[in-house]
């Protein structure tokens, strides 16, 4: 529809060419640090913020230090967990607001509500208190799995949970249930319209909100520097502790590494959804976990 | 629609078995998560926030319940860093609706379509890139020694080295960089979906661009303004992170308070309290920014209100 | 493509019909692959559950991992390397500013933290004992401990040495540029009058509540240890209201940032001191100076946390860092006196530069006064947090 009435010519009058001036200073705004980050990550020296020459040490040494070793793969192992069970917990609630809404959504709208509006240091303290009180799977007792990856995932877990929800409900409550009743008129058992009709339907704002999920566990240091013990420290956890002793190049390093690596799967995430059929302006949108789609 | 789902009662409805089990039951793994591992533990810390320390060894005791904690928290020192950490997150927010709002209007309406999906896909990546990492990007930027300094020098724009890390300046920036994305992804969707029909039958009205924007294009963006600024005052005014890489002893925001008492001062109940009024600072802040929306848009209501006479035949 | 609608019963927009078949398959391997993932890791390295139980380590087999919880740039990269290749126990190091954190960090993880060793200044263990922090250490598995001067053995914090085992000892001054600050520093009046002065927006404090009171404390004449309610509100008067808006930082490493150029003083250790002066282009621009009349004596010991999972290991690690050898390759990283026999001597021979910073002569050492936490800390912590806020404002 915007095609058709868009016209191709834009006038070229102060207003547009501003527009577009504050466009580019924006761009380069967001994108300043990022260089500086890159830029410093082939600083050879000894502090990360004071150049001292050009050279790939840093990576070297990144890459052979057991402790970034450790951090980033604990990061990963704790938000592939996080976004599991924020994807699997937030869907179910995401459908069951959608479509069996009734006089309980209020009160899971409430709590939904106060989780987002709850500052991150409170929830960090609290659940520091809390895992040490409970002890048990969070605690040295766990015999099972590394207790600090199990107190990680499932503190990472709560605000995941509740955006992913939101994302669910309200791609579900664009959804136009004729489909799901057609199914039901042919004869389809409600596990199967589900599985079918309903499941590929939301199957978007699914994986748009684990792939949020996952991003906001990666970036998750106040709750993580909290709760993690010695042997499930995250990378948020070791660049924040490093700020207060001395920041190496390394960092930058590993940082740089990081973000190629994201690059790479948000690119591949991009172009399969491409070829799924989304408009390339779609599949940015629903990376980000916003809904393009009309509510 | 009705029609159709009586029929398909009538012919299918009576063969298949009735659900049972009740409507909440999908949300209640969410529900338990949130239940268990979120409005128990803030409870306890708001239990926490009426007891007190007993000695230096142990952290808390609530045998005696009192005020105490919240009246040592508005004290003259303490209260300073309340008003400081408000005071950043407001101005912090409010220039960041500005410096979105003109570049969403950009990518969403002025940008050809076929640019749009690169071009937002190029405002994710900072959004990706980690929160600590971008805020380091900047403390490189800043370094009284560093390339931005010697430019500024060179160009005549300063007399000294750059001084501006460690003040509150730095950790103004730091906090408008790291929300920035925040704030521009919801105004991109909400300008994104308003129909340009209707902006260009503004004009063919005889409307200027100003009045165009003022009363058509602002309205519609208006959800979209108001998710931003709370995606963003929200998250801006519990972090501290960002104050303290860049803030150095003039980052106190309210946050590291709480950490501090938590970390260092062993005293739980003086830390929850603070919690406990930093969540309150919020909210209350969101209270009144909605009542003085719903009372900013009854006025503009009654401005806009268009008598109608009623017809005399 | 054609293959997919076929299969597909249900009824869509074509459109759609295409985009849910790519989907689904991405969607079902995505969860297969996050939930293998999951498994895979959970199940991955598990730190070897051991003897983390009440009674001293058995000297049994060396584990995999030490945790350390310590301060910062402490302990010579290369000893931990070395240590793990003889020993092969992993290392891995948390970092703590001050014995109050590290204390409130081990307090409210009640066992949990992971760690197994922790290196706290002595006048805090007894604090640490009465909230059952530590284990008791086995002497027997540190043989070594022979090799540490016995004046620095059964202090009055640990009779005995049942929870510790001396690290090292130092003092606290400030280390300044010279090309900043034109006068000069000898005392810590002097050190105050600099600070609310030239060095204005440009001090850095040490982290820490004791150090922090410390310096209005000597600067005044008064015992570092006072509990007079009279001087403590002074102290707080004068910290919160005089000095608080004058500090840039609050950093108990301050030593490099100093010869980089982020503050013009630094209220600093004499080993991390060292350790700017080491990194330093041109060290002659920075003097340290020793704080004067009066200034601390500190020693810190290595500790094994209580519910230490590798308490074998710990112990091997404090016997190895009782070696000589060890023992000056780690002093020449760190800049303390590591407390072995013979270690001054041996430095000499090696050459190391900035001793002066590293052994103290006798009578500076008369000036040092180890202090003790009393009744007076929880004062001192609330004036430290409320210098903070003071300088944030």
């Amino acid at each position: 529809m915007s095609a058709v009435t868009e016209r191709r010519h834009v006038r070229r009058d102060p207003v547009n060419a501003l527009l577009g001036v504050w466009g580019i200073v924006v761009f380069v705004f967001l994108f300043l640090p990022i260089l500086m980050i890159v830029i410093y990550s082939f600083n050879d020296g000894r502090a990360l913020v004071v150049w001292k020459e050009l050279g790939i040490r840093p990576y070297v040494d990144a890459l052979d230090n057991p402790t970034i070793r450790n951090a980033i793969f604990t990061s990963i192992r704790a938000a592939l967990g996080a976004a599991l069970i924020a994807t699997v917990c937030g869907s179910l609630a995401g459908i069951a607001l959608a479509r069996r809404s009734g006089r309980w959504t209020i009160g899971f709208l409430a709590l939904l509500f106060l989780v987002l509006v709850t500052p991150e240091i409170v929830d960090a303290i609290s659940l520091l208190i809390w895992y040490v009180r409970i002890g048990g799977p969070f605690g040295p007792d766990n015999d099972i799995l590394n207790y600090g990856l199990f107190r990680l995932w499932v503190a990472h877990s709560i605000f995941a949970t509740a955006v992913v929800t939101l994302i669910v409900r309200a791609r579900l409550a664009g959804l136009d249930e004729a489909l799901e009743e057609a199914s039901a008129d042919l004869y389809a058992p409600p596990a199967q319209t589900f599985r079918k009709i309903t499941l590929p339907l939301m199957m978007p704002a699914v994986l748009a909100g684990a792939l949020l999920a996952f991003s906001l566990s990666l970036d998750n240091t106040i709750i993580s520097s909290f709760v993690s013990t010695a042997n499930a420290s995250p990378w948020p956890v070791y660049v924040f502790s490093s700020l207060r002793s001395i920041l190496r190049p390394e960092i930058a390093a590993m940082s740089t590494l990081v973000l190629l690596l994201t690059l790479f799967a948000l690119a591949l995430v991009a172009i399969v959804l491409r070829r799924g059929g989304q408009s390339g302006e779609e599949a940015a949108a629903m990376i980000v976990g916003v809904e393009a789609a009309p509510k | 629609m009705a029609a159709g789902t009586a029929e398909s009662d009538v012919g299918a409805g009576a063969e298949r078995p009735r659900r049972r089990a009740p409507r909440f039951v999908l949300a209640s793994p969410a529900w338990l998560l949130f239940i268990f591992f979120f409005a128990v533990p803030v409870l306890f810390i708001f239990w926490y926030s009426f007891g007190y320390k007993p000695d230096i060894y142990r952290t808390i005791a609530t045998d005696q319940l009192s005020f105490d904690r919240y009246v040592e928290s508005f004290s003259d020192t303490f209260r300073t860093v309340f008003s400081g950490t408000l005071q950043i997150s407001i101005v912090g927010t409010i220039l960041c609706l500005l410096i979105a709002f003109p570049f969403a209007y950009w990518l969403a309406v002025k940008v050809p379509p076929r640019w749009r999906g690169i071009l937002l896909g190029l405002t994710i990546i900072p959004f990706w890139t980690n929160f600590l990492v971008r805020t380091l990007g900047w403390l490189i930027l800043l370094q009284p020694n560093g390339a931005l300094s010697g430019i500024m020098q060179d160009l005549g724009l300063i007399g000294s080295p750059l001084d501006v890390l460690d003040t509150r300046e730095a950790v103004q920036l730091g906090v408008i960089y790291n929300y920035l994305p925040l704030m521009i992804f919801p105004l991109f969707v909400a300008l994104d979906r308003l129909d340009p029909a209707l902006r260009e039958a503004s004009k063919d009205l005889g409307a200027n661009r100003w009045d165009t924007f003022r009363q058509v294009t602002l309205p519609l963006a208006l959800p979209g303004v108001i998710a931003g600024l709370l995606l963003v005052f929200i998250p801006l005014t519990g972090d501290y992170i960002t104050a303290a890489v860049l803030g150095g002893a003039k980052g106190n925001m309210v946050g590291a308070l709480v950490a501090s008492q938590f970390n260092t001062a062993q005293n739980w109940a003086l830390g929850s309290a603070m919690a406990v009024i930093l969540i309150l600072m919020i909210l209350g802040s969101v209270a009144i920014f909605a009542v003085i929306g719903l009372i900013g848009r009854a006025i503009v209501r009654r401005r806009r209100r268009v008598e109608i006479e009623p017809v005399t035949a | 493509m054609a293959d997919d609608f076929r299969d597909l019963k249900i009824l869509a927009p074509r459109a759609t019909a295409q985009r849910i078949t790519r989907r689904h398959f991405m969607a079902g391997s995505a969860v297969a692959v996050f939930s293998s993932s999951v498994l895979l890791a959970a199940c991955g390295e598990d730190p070897e559950p051991s003897n983390g139980g009440n009674s001293p380590a058995a000297g049994g087999e060396i584990e995999d991992q030490l945790n350390f919880y310590h301060w910062a740039e402490y302990d010579d990269p290369a000893v931990f390397e070395d240590f793990t290749a003889e020993f092969g126990a992993a290392t891995k190091i948390d970092i703590y500013a001050s014995n109050e954190e590290a204390i409130a960090k081990l307090e409210a993880s009640a066992g949990t933290s992971g760690y197994d060793m922790v290196i706290p200044t002595g006048v805090f263990i007894p604090q640490m004992v009465e909230l059952d922090l530590l284990e008791p250490l086995n002497l027997d598995l540190i043989p070594n401990f022979e090799n540490v001067d016995e004046i620095y053995r059964d202090q009055e914090w640990d009779p005995g040495n049942k929870y510790s085992v001396c690290k090292d000892w130092g003092s606290t001054g400030w280390i300044y540029d010279k090309t900043k600050v034109s006068s000069e520093i000898n005392t810590w009046n002097d050190f105050i009058a600099v600070a609310q002065g030239e060095a204005s927006g440009k001090t850095s404090v040490l982290d820490t509540p004791g150090n922090l009171t410390g310096i209005y404390f000597w600067a005044n004449d008064i015992p570092w240890t006072t509990t007079d309610e009279g001087d403590l509100s002074a102290c707080e008067d004068f910290i919160v209201n005089e000095l608080a808006p004058h500090v840039k930082a609050y950093d108990s490493y301050p030593g490099i940032a100093l010869t980089e150029g982020k503050y013009a003083l630094s209220h600093a250790w004499n080993g991390d001191a060292r350790q700017g002066l080491l990194s330093a282009e041109d060290p002659d621009r920075y003097v340290w100076g020793l704080g004067a009349p009066v200034t601390e004596l500190w020693m810190d010991n290595w500790c094994i946390v209580k519910g230490a999972e590798h308490p074998n290991a710990a112990h091997a690690w404090i016997n190895y860092i009782c070696d000589p050898e060890v023992s000056l390759k780690d002093l020449a990283y760190h800049g303390y006196n590591t407390g072995i026999v013979g270690v001054q001597e041996e430095a000499e021979a090696a050459g190391l530069e900035f001793l002066d910073l590293v052994f103290f002569s006798d009578e500076e050492v008369a000036t040092m006064d180890p202090g003790a936490v009393n009744e007076a800390q929880g004062r001192l912590v609330d004036i430290w947090n409320k210098a903070k806020a003071a300088s944030g404002a």
